[in-house]
């Protein structure tokens, strides 16, 4: 596999080298990051740690069009995510990366999901190491790590004037190729430097959580008080869950508009009263004590338990944007504690 | 300056009345310049409690947002008072839920603490980054020194307060039934100047800056949660049957969300800026909002959440109020 590198000024040239891709890549818009399809390669900006909003939402739109039909009509026009020129999310970090490997399992699982997987197939990730985690970055604790290259088709390193490039896929190779005229072989002295990163970015996670036993454990605290430590101050807003990676949690409805019609599906998320409210007008999760229990078990042992890996990669997002600091270290922490209460009075 | 174990023991003998079922206040967050709002049920937990300028939530959001589920056959609603801590901006939400009749002025205990302002996040990370431990805060007149685990790091208050703190006119608590300090003079005012400035855009370029803002936004809803205003058991916007708002965020919706909740604040917000504190995509709420209340403050002479005995705005009427926006 290739090992490039390209001055970082040479940003654009490398971008716009990608023409035959449909490009997407962190664009800051007075402080806010987020991923955007690229119009004007000079938008792109690497220099970022977190981008606000998760690239999930390039594999998992906020809101998607299933299948377009007409009042009365019997053709359905039905989506096709798969379609179209090929893909590239440039720049993500290797956390969001391992997020889709994640959801690749639900959405692989019983009924295939045909937009999701579509966009997987048709989409390759080249990665951007982290130089310098954030302050509530605990990927190390969930199975990653800032230069983590196990979900990406190639990785870059920012070594401050010059990105080094690293194809690891056949997928890779295929953008190393596109933008082989932008770029020149790499050297020792970029994959040292880039080596010494990885581990000096390791050495910055300030935050962590020891896993062991959680999965196992949480179901039996389902009564548990402690939940109310944190559902007592809980908004009831959806930003832990939209802002999440691995949250893939949607509604579908139907938009009508005269004759012409969509189903469409959007993002929804368990800390809403109406996503477990039953037509009946029961609701099983009737308040922020049962939603919160939900979002932390869910991540961190219904998922587990059927598929085998935690569904968190320690991105931190939910933690910084919580407007009542409610952590979920601090919570899986609390969790470990009441138990070992409950064990002593029992 | 409030002495804090006056606070925790106020607390303590507000939690041991048998008429009392929790109180609301502030406890250290876990990282950053914010606290985290607590909510406690027994005395014994007071010493959590803290009081400084990171305490920057407004509870009284907290006091709507209880979610009380039918109780089992045979057994009575806990109705026992909930008491609570404000700052100044944070009383105007209290006078004005109970100007509109969320509950009645005996179902609360207000704990007041007179305030200079309190640390906006965004602000204090540009000036010191992001911090995996909790910061402490004390504010004066003049200066803010901000304790990051032992590192003493002094700034001009203007460069780290919130913008509210800028133009606040009401640092003490303009309700409440025990006051943890002695009373603030009132240190700044507030010209609109925000407003004004705004207003200079031409149409054309105020409908690009909400088309930019609010296609940015996610929908998550924090900012009507976090409302201490927006306490409807149904809201308009996420109501199922009928849907009067899709589910789907597109600019159209987005706006259609915006202005709606923009327009129910009109004589209502008490400018404590929540909604733009909790945006995780940074939209300047307050642009709407301060506008409506601008307008409310010009045309009806009315400024919501300082009398608990006027009325609500849109349930008042002089023979002179303007009607010339009427077509």
């Amino acid at each position: 596999m290739g090992d490039f590198k390209f001055a970082k000024e040479k940003l654009t040239d490398v971008l716009s080298a990608l023409k035959d891709f449909k490009v997407f890549a962190p664009v800051k818009t007075d402080g806010v990051v987020r991923f955007q399809e690229v119009a004007d390669p000079a938008q792109v900006s690497l220099d970022y740690s977190n981008s606000n909003v998760p690239p999930k939402e390039l594999m998992f739109p906020e809101t998607e069009t299933l299948f377009r039909y007409r009042l009365g009509g019997t053709d359905l026009d039905v989506a096709n995510p798969a379609e179209g020129p090929k893909r590239v999310i440039f720049g993500i970090r290797p956390c969001d990366a391992q997020a889709f490997s994640i959801v690749d399992n639900l959405y692989g699982w019983d009924f295939p999901d045909p937009y999701f997987q579509g966009r997987r197939a048709n989409t390759v990730l080249v990665g951007l190491a982290c130089a310098d985690p954030c302050a509530n970055c605990f990927c190390p604790s969930v199975g990653g790590s800032p230069a983590s290259e196990d979900n990406v088709d190639a990785m870059m390193f920012d070594l401050g004037d010059t990105i080094y490039l690293k194809g690891l896929t056949d997928r890779g190779e295929e953008i190393a190729s596109a933008i082989s005229g932008a770029v020149e072989a790499a050297g020792d002295a970029e994959k040292k430097a880039a080596a010494g990163q990885a581990e000096e970015a390791s050495g910055k996670i300030q935050r962590s959580i020891d896993t062991s036993g959680i999965p196992e454990k949480l179901p039996s605290l389902y009564d548990h008080p402690f939940w109310e430590q944190f559902s007592d101050r809980c908004l009831g807003c959806g930003i832990c869950t939209f802002l999440c990676p691995t949250c893939h949690c949607f509604d579908i409805q139907d938009e009508v508009e005269q004759f012409d019609c969509r189903r469409a599906r959007m993002w929804d998320t368990c800390m809403f009263s109406e996503y477990s409210l039953h037509t009946s007008g029961h609701n099983p999760r009737p308040t922020r004590k049962e939603r919160t229990r939900n979002r932390i078990s869910h991540k961190y042992s219904y998922f587990p338990t059927k598929f085998d890996v935690i569904a968190c990669v320690g991105c931190g997002r939910c933690i910084n944007y919580c407007p009542v600091n409610i952590d979920i270290l601090d919570i899986l922490e609390k969790s470990k504690q009441a138990e070992a209460k409950e064990e002593q009075t029992a | 300056m409030v002495d804090l174990n006056k606070l925790r023991d106020k607390a303590k003998e507000v939690l041991i009345r048998d008429d009392v079922r929790r109180l609301i206040g502030w406890k250290r967050g876990t990282y950053g310049f914010e606290s985290a709002p607590v909510v406690l049920k027994d005395a014994s937990e007071v010493d959590i409690l803290i009081w400084d300028a990171t305490c920057v939530q407004n509870l009284a959001s907290l006091l709507t947002l209880e979610e009380k589920p039918p109780v089992p056959r045979g057994q009575e609603p806990d109705t026992r008072k909930v008491a609570v801590m404000v700052k100044g901006c944070d009383s105007r939400a209290i006078i004005q839920q109970l100007i509109e009749k969320a509950y009645e002025r005996d179902d609360v205990i207000v704990i007041g603490l007179p305030c200079r302002g309190v640390v906006d996040r965004r602000k204090a990370r540009e000036l010191f980054g992001d911090l995996a431990v909790p910061a402490e805060a004390k504010i004066d007149a003049e200066k803010v020194t901000i304790d990051i685990g032992g590192d003493f790091k002094t700034v001009e208050r203007k460069d780290v307060v919130m913008d509210k703190c800028l133009r606040c006119r009401y640092p003490n608590p303009l309700v409440s039934d025990t006051m943890m300090d002695s009373e603030i003079e009132k240190f700044a005012d507030d010209d609109f100047a925000d407003v004004e400035e705004f207003e200079k855009k031409s149409p054309d370029d105020k409908w690009k800056h909400f088309d930019e803002q609010f296609d940015k936004c996610i929908r998550c809803y924090s900012c009507r949660n976090v409302c201490p205003m927006c306490y409807c058991v149904e809201c308009l916007v996420t109501k199922l049957r009928p849907q009067w708002t899709r589910r789907s965020t597109d600019i159209s919706e987005n706006t259609a969300y915006h202005i709606q909740r923009a327009w129910h604040l009109a004589g209502r917000c008490i400018e404590c800026m929540e909604c733009q504190r909790v945006c995780p995509v940074d939209i300047p709420l307050m642009t709407l909002n301060r506008k409506m209340t601008h307008d409310v403050k010009e045309m009806f002479e009315y400024e919501p959440g300082v009398d608990p005995e006027a009325p609500p705005l849109l349930a008042s009427y002089k023979p002179n109020d303007p009607e010339d926006y009427i077509m």
